[in-house]
């Protein structure tokens, strides 16, 4: 490696570094205030990193990495989700668990395996990638041993993960059997010239999507999801919603344009089937749960099914649509996570129907947030899902995906329901004497209100003048197109 | 020794992943589910070599010691949970450790 590769690097290797420099903290002084500012402090020195980036052309470190525009967006996205998620933690495991220096050193780990997945253009950094994520996942789904329900999510999470690791790690060496290459630019070369994919690929590309769609939660992959959801610490719950979808959506997107996946028939229709499948099953079974963790589970299910709708869409709109919707969605799922985080107290996490009744006439700015959260999941103008919505129709449109569009806005209106009947729930006057008691030092909560605060503003900052992000994201998007060859038919094969 | 068609390794890797799916399916103890995962594992890492074998490359073997590697993370992790798990329901059957559905 040169030392321009190193250059390239940099915010990864401050990341594994946070994390090392973490571990020798923990061994030398048990203190939570101090690894949370080195958590802190390493996460937004990877971020300032990428701003050195920036400008920077395309850069390949042979064979595993490279970086480019898309890679700093997904990079700089996943690092701010994560710094927001330890934010809120603090006052979260300063009540809670005896040890609770380890969390961050998982938090940050995993954030290093999300950014390595959406770099990587080979299979083996795929690998490693998933592998440092799904690892730091099955001890931070159980972080909470006192409580039982969190060894049983931990457990189920872990037995499923690895199941769906294995399929992709055989699709892969199908794949490798049949064209003798790892790379996805070797990949994409040997299937140039095909029309249809051999069995062999078809099979190897089938058994990649059974892994992929695991960590996506897609339809019908997707029956860890609640029961995850419910059983993790709620901060881990809004990790596992937003970086770990997030850097899986990216690597797929990544891997799909460099092969023109959507030339091949047989794909699209997988994908079709899954995207609607997706969408109804996450809105009809969230109408039916009691538990605000389930129904929020429930909820992401469907809104990857409308996150596929713009991959389908396959073109360079579609993957602006795709990373617009991600920022819009990782912003409510986090607030909404953030909410629930917040009003948990040392018993267990606020995740009841009952808990939040009459949330309004005793905490109104709590309250407030969770509004509006919840309505721009919904897709309420005025919000980010609004015009995250708006776009994924526009990509849609775009390449005449009618059928999938029609499902999206009829899922859009079962979803309302839901939504609607939770914050109906929060509008309720509360029954007398089932005041909770405070346990915390507001000082404490005033870094999660805090952050919860700035964003709700940039939900409704983005929903009412989105232009400044659709730029940012335009201006590193397609500079550097994400194929290595710049292919027009891209288009056209999507129809 | 080349002349094993790499149709038949495949073939093997198959199998064996197959069995392994099945019988994360069908057992009810933790522990076993675990190692029907380890045999899926492994199974994909002989795919892996089968198909280096063809390509005369390293790649397939360096992938294999990835999976390796991997695996025993997840199994000491997995351990640990199951450790747990036994401390608080006293059994290792799957089914008692399935409080959340529906």
């Amino acid at each position: 490696m040169s030392q321009i590769d190193f250059h390239y690097l940099m915010p990864l290797l401050i990341l594994t570094g946070g994390a090392l420099l973490t571990m020798l903290v923990v061994a030398i002084k048990r203190n939570h205030k101090i690894i949370y500012v080195v958590t802190a402090l390493s996460l937004i020195g990877s971020f300032l990193y990428l701003f050195e980036l920036r400008g920077l052309q395309r850069h390949v470190v042979e064979p595993l990495f490279v970086i480019d525009g898309f890679a700093i967006l997904y990079i700089g996205l996943t690092l701010l989700t994560s710094l927001v998620i330890s934010m809120m933690s603090y006052a979260y495991f300063e009540q809670r668990e005896e040890r609770k220096e380890e969390y961050y050193i998982l938090i940050l780990l995993a954030t290093l395996g999300a950014c390595t997945l959406v770099i990587s253009k080979h299979f083996a950094s795929l690998f490693l990638g998933l592998e440092v994520l799904s690892v730091s996942l099955y001890a931070l789904i159980s972080y909470l041993r006192m409580r039982e329900r969190s060894d049983e999510a931990g457990i189920k999470y872990l037995i499923l993960a690895a199941v769906s690791s294995a399929f992709l790690l055989f699709g892969m060496a199908l794949v490798y059997a049949s064209t003798g290459t790892m790379t996805f630019e070797g990949i994409a070369a040997s299937i140039a010239s095909a029309y249809d994919l051999p069995l062999l690929m078809l099979t190897g590309f089938g058994m990649m999507i059974i892994g992929v769609g695991f960590k996506l939660s897609v339809v019908p992959f997707h029956m860890w999801t609640p029961d995850v959801y419910e059983g993790a610490p709620a901060p881990v719950t809004a990790f596992i919603a937003t970086v770990s979808k997030g850097g899986m959506l990216g690597l797929l997107i990544r891997l799909f344009m460099q092969v023109e996946g959507f030339r091949f028939q047989t794909l699209v229709l997988i994908f079709t089937i899954v995207a609607i499948a997706s969408m109804f099953a996450g809105n009809l079974l969230a109408l039916m749960q009691r538990n605000v963790k389930r129904i929020l589970a429930y909820s992401s299910i469907s809104h990857l099914g409308y996150l596929l709708v713009a991959f389908l869409a396959g073109n360079e709109l579609g993957v602006e649509a795709i990373t617009f919707y991600l920022v819009a969605y990782f912003i409510t799922t986090v607030g909404a996570f953030g909410v629930v985080t917040m009003l948990s107290d040392s018993e267990g996490d606020a995740e009841q129907l009952e808990d939040y009744r009459g949330l309004l006439w005793r905490r109104p700015w709590t309250a407030a947030v969770f509004t509006a959260m919840l309505l721009s999941l919904a897709g309420i103008p005025l919000t980010a899902g609004f015009v995250g919505k708006f776009y994924i129709l526009a990509a849609g449109v775009n390449t005449q995906l009618w059928l999938l569009v029609a499902m999206l806005v009829l899922n859009s209106v079962i979803g309302l329901y839901y939504y609607i009947k939770l914050i109906a729930v929060m509008f309720q006057q509360p029954e007398a004497g089932r005041e909770p008691v405070e346990r915390l030092r507001p000082s404490i909560l005033l870094a999660s209100a805090g952050t919860l605060a700035v964003l709700a503003l940039l939900l409704l900052y983005i929903g009412v003048y989105p232009t400044g992000l659709v730029n940012l994201i335009e201006g590193l998007i397609s500079p550097a197109t994400m194929v290595q060859n710049p292919s027009a038919p891209l288009l056209e094969a999507a129809k | 020794m080349t002349n094993i068609p790499m149709e038949a390794g495949l073939l093997l890797a198959g199998i064996l992943f197959t069995l392994g799916l099945i019988s994360v399916l069908i057992r009810r103890n933790i522990i076993f589910m675990l190692i029907s995962v380890e045999i899926m594992l492994n199974a994909a890492g002989l795919a892996f070599i089968v198909a280096a074998t063809r390509w005369a490359q390293p790649d397939g073997q360096v992938m294999f010691i990835f999976i390796l590697t991997m695996a025993a993370a997840e199994v000491s992790v997995g351990l640990a949970l199951i450790l747990q798990l036994h401390h608080q329901l006293k059994t290792l059957d799957s089914d008692a450790a399935n409080k959340m559905f529906g």
